[in-house]
């Protein structure tokens, strides 16, 4: 009897503590509401975490990109590249993100509920290493021009240009309408409100460039208002990408300095053109010594990130831009001049600002501050894995497993009970506490629920009966041999569990491989088969046991088992 | 009291030569066909651009693959995914290499193209899988030494708890449903994609279950005072477990015919693996693990003495002292 007493309060207590771990509990997210505001919200809800196909959502998985380099450590710089990319992505405010590192070489990133697939990659994958770097002053590119024309004419580039064009238009009408362009082009200011440096907007003359042979590529390049600033017609832009990127080009190149394309472009008779820069290759600062970044609307310049450097970063920014007074800076992040250069008036401290360029919205730039804010990438990030999940389908799916589910539960249950009569009523009993432990373990696991895993647990309440028919038809045996049905059921108990217990620790054993070797989902799987499994065990031998216990307890004498 | 196949004696082993030639069949079609079509993997191995998209009505199948092909992207597969308002569309390459911000732009020039033929709205783009090659090359390796690894694990499991000559039955019977399911999976053409791997697994598991009950019950008969043929002690635990077997394949099949039936479409091909993988488990129970026991047991003969059919199992001991006669020998 005291036996039974603790049988039931052990059954007891696991219900409490299983009710306990699957009570809707409050749990708060940072979201940001319409105003771009960050709050705190708190949600009710179960603790069972749906996955991407249930809830809707994206999946992305990034991979250390080589195709620029071989990266030496990267297992190291994988993990210093998942605090970054976890800084940003927590960044954007959407509740429930997924930021964990997948085998050696992977990072994977769950959000739920996203509906703009390009601006998480965007965000996840900017490598945002920005650079402050000084225009060319040297006219370098100038006397280069020559020998890429050679090149250009070697490699056969610019057969398909449309070099002439753009010829036509330069000249002395070109520098007059530049002038007039350069307002269109919303150009770089750095050093906001204190600081001096502001932008020389276009004064500069602008002519086409001495020293030109004719040859394709200084056809196609216009000088443009500053040193080491030049123009060219929007159309060419691609192929001349290419060209720069050319080993032959890139040899050619004057030792100590870079070429860089430019984030603006101009509108000069009814031509669009697009920059191109020289740079010095030292920088003066970067994105490491920032500390903060804020977006802002501004009058003059648009859509603008102002940023606010480290007290150190800002005394290396004075002493340099002091020694480039009247020199032009440029603004390059991940390899691109951020509007146009503006001149440096005096030194500058440690605060100032990018501008976006055209057509770009407080969504770009509330996005750039998130990720200088977060910091540069230490490697490139390329994406391996893209999953976007609608959340109507998601919402079916959901549908259709508690469908498929609610079914299968009916057809088991009927099934038990139409066979076993009081005995499958037991065993119905044990299967509903199944189904309360698995749940349980599963929050407590802080397992995530997918529709492989939802379908898998479906099929598990049929399997897991299996442990209650194998003890029910030992019973049936030993009260076909003649035994008291007390002697019948602790014997049939006892002759049914070797079986039961070795099928399922080697099924756990499976399991346990799998989970050591498996990858994302099959990991999943590993851990709601363990899970169901000990939950089986458990129901079939020890509860429903005990309620055999209870029952012959209350009915002394009884002469019949309904099995 | 319901019973079903209650006190049978039927000759299961018997036409074991049959059984063995049809699973052999089958499953030499099944990895010829395999060998003719090869695996009709998903996007998540082979890697590529995978859409889901759904209409308002049902469009004429022919407008979007000449919607696709006109963007560029011919010879991607379309197929309808369930209802006819909903497709599948799978482009190949683009997605592999080149250039490193433009895993998705496959999808999007499609996307673009849909909208520009079908509407601004239509259709609804509610699903989208880019993967990359190298990640789908990973997932199978790892998914083989798992699948590999487990099996030996269960024949250390099984020499220990039973002895080697059942743990190797048991192995061997369980790798038969593993290459039978996939000549199904073949035959079905299927495509194998990780869930797929999920219900692989599974079958299994389960497979192996079954053959256990079996088993269980063949080291039971064994320790019986009475010492039989092998042949007649598999025979009759066979026959004894028949209606537990019955029993759960029934349930068990219930289950996965509400998945198949109501679950939808993505779980559709877990479904298919599970129901055959019943039928194919109870089958390489009785009629695989069953005569590799005995062949086992022809080559190699248990010793008289070799305690090891015969040792207790470890849960029941401590209720059944050594000492003790067996329980059958009491009843009787």
């Amino acid at each position: 009897m005291s036996n039974l007493k603790y049988r039931l309060g052990l059954i007891v207590a696991l219900v409490l503590v299983s009710a306990w771990a699957l009570f809707p509990r409050d749990v708060k997210t940072r979201q940001r509401d319409s105003n771009g505001i960050w709050r705190d919200t708190v949600t009710r809800r179960v603790p069972l975490r749906k996955g991407l196909d249930l809830s809707g959502g994206m999946h992305l998985a990034l991979e250390v990109d080589e195709s620029k380099g071989v990266i030496a450590n990267k297992a190291e710089a994988i993990d210093r590249a998942l605090k970054v990319v976890r800084t940003r992505i927590e960044g954007m405010g959407v509740s429930e993100t997924v930021i964990q590192k997948a085998g050696n070489d992977r990072i994977i990133v769950d959000i739920p509920g996203i509906d703009d697939r390009e601006r998480a990659i965007r965000i996840a994958q900017d490598q945002a290493f920005l650079q402050f770097q000084i225009t060319d002053k040297t006219q370098a590119f100038e006397k280069v021009l020559p020998r890429l024309d050679a090149i250009a004419k070697q490699v056969g580039f610019g057969a398909s240009a449309k070099a002439g064009d753009t010829a036509t238009a330069s000249g002395a009408g070109l520098n007059g309408l530049l002038t007039a362009g350069g307002d269109t082009s919303k150009s770089v200011a750095v050093g906001a409100k204190k600081d001096s440096a502001k932008t020389d907007s276009a004064k500069k003359d602008t002519a086409s460039l001495p020293g030109a042979s004719g040859g394709v590529v200084s056809k196609m390049i216009l000088a443009g208002q500053m040193p080491g600033e030049f123009l060219f017609d929007r159309n060419n832009e691609d192929a001349l990408k290419k060209f720069m990127a050319t080993p032959e080009v890139v040899a050619a190149l004057p030792p100590g300095k870079v070429v860089r394309f430019g984030s603006d472009s101009s509108l000069i008779q009814n031509k669009t053109y697009r920059y191109l820069y020289l740079l010095d290759a030292r920088e003066i600062l970067n994105g490491e010594s920032l500390t903060d970044a804020k977006p802002n609307a501004a009058t003059m310049e648009g859509t603008v990130v102002e940023f606010t450097l480290s007290n150190e970063g800002g005394r290396k920014f004075q002493r340099e831009t002091s020694k480039h007074v009247k020199d032009f800076m440029a603004i390059v992040l991940d390899n691109v001049v951020m509007g146009r250069p503006p001149v440096i008036n005096g030194a500058i401290g440690t605060r100032g600002q990018i501008t976006m360029g055209q057509g770009r919205d407080l969504q770009a730039a509330q996005d750039l501050s998130l990720v200088l804010k977060a910091g540069a990438l230490p490697v490139p990030l390329k994406v391996a894995e893209v999953r976007n999940i609608g959340p109507s389908l998601g919402e079916d799916s959901i549908n259709n497993a508690f469908r498929a589910g609610a079914i299968a539960i009916a057809l088991v249950v009927v099934i038990m009970i139409a066979y076993y009569r009081f005995s499958g009523m037991l065993a119905v009993g044990g299967l509903a506490l199944y189904v309360l432990y698995t749940l349980a373990t599963l929050a407590g696991f802080d397992a995530v629920l997918t529709l492989p895993g939802l379908a898998g647990f479906v099929l598990s309440i049929g399997i897991a009966v299996d442990a209650n028919v194998l003890i029910f038809e030992r019973i049936r045996e030993e009260l076909d041999r003649g035994k008291t049905i007390r002697t019948a059921i602790d014997e049939g108990f006892r002759h049914a569990i070797p079986a039961i217990v070795d099928s399922n620790v080697s099924t756990i054993l499976t399991a346990a491989v799998l989970y050591q070797y498996g990858t994302g989902p099959v990991k999943g799987f590993a851990v709601t088969l363990i899970a169901g499994i000990v939950a089986s065990m458990l129901t079939s031998i020890f509860v429903v046991k005990t309620f055999y216990l209870l029952w012959l307890n209350r009915s002394r004498g009884a002469q019949t088992l309904s099995i | 009291m319901l019973r079903i196949l209650h006190g049978t004696n039927y000759d299961f082993i018997k036409p074991w030569r049959i059984a063995v030639g049809i699973t052999a069949v089958f499953i030499v079609g099944g990895l010829a066909f395999l060998g003719i079509h090869g695996i009709n993997k998903s996007i998540e191995f082979t890697g590529g651009t995978l859409m889901q998209v759904q209409f308002q009505q049902p469009p004429n199948v022919g407008d979007i693959r000449a919607t696709v092909d006109g963007a560029g992207y011919a010879g991607s597969e379309i197929q309808q995914f369930g209802s006819p308002r909903d497709f599948t569309i799978r482009a190949a390459g683009h997605a592999q290499g080149g250039l490193v911000n433009n895993v998705e732009v496959a999808s999007r020039e499609i996307e673009a193209a849909l909208h520009k033929k079908f509407g601004a709205t239509e259709p609804k783009v509610v699903r989208t899988e880019i993967v990359g090659a190298r990640v789908g090359d990973e997932l199978s390796r790892n998914a083989m030494i798992a699948i590999v690894i487990s099996l030996f694990v269960t024949l250390l499991y099984l020499a220990f708890r039973f002895e080697w000559r059942f743990g190797v039955a048991a192995v061997l019977a369980t790798a038969h449903d593993l290459f039978s399911t996939l000549a199904f999976l073949a035959i079905m053409r299927l495509e194998v994609s990780l869930t797929v791997v999920a219900a692989l697994l599974t079958v299994i598991g389960y497979s192996l279950n079954d053959t256990i009950i079996i088993f269980d019950r063949v080291r039971e008969n064994l320790k019986k005072a009475r010492p039989e043929p092998l042949y007649v002690v598999l025979n009759r635990s066979i026959n004894e477990t028949l209606p537990r077997s019955i029993l759960t394949h029934v349930t068990v099949a219930a289950a996965t015919l509400s998945l198949l039936l109501f679950a939808g479409e993505v779980i559709r091909p877990f479904s298919w693996i599970m129901l055959f993988g019943i039928v194919t488990g109870t089958f390489s129970s009785i009629y695989i693990a069953g005569p590799i026991l005995l062949w086992i047991e022809r080559k190699w003969p248990r010793q008289r003495g070799e305690k090891s059919a015969a040792r207790p199992t470890t849960p029941a001991a401590p209720t059944r002292p050594a000492s003790a006669p067996p329980v059958a020998a009491r009843t009787r």
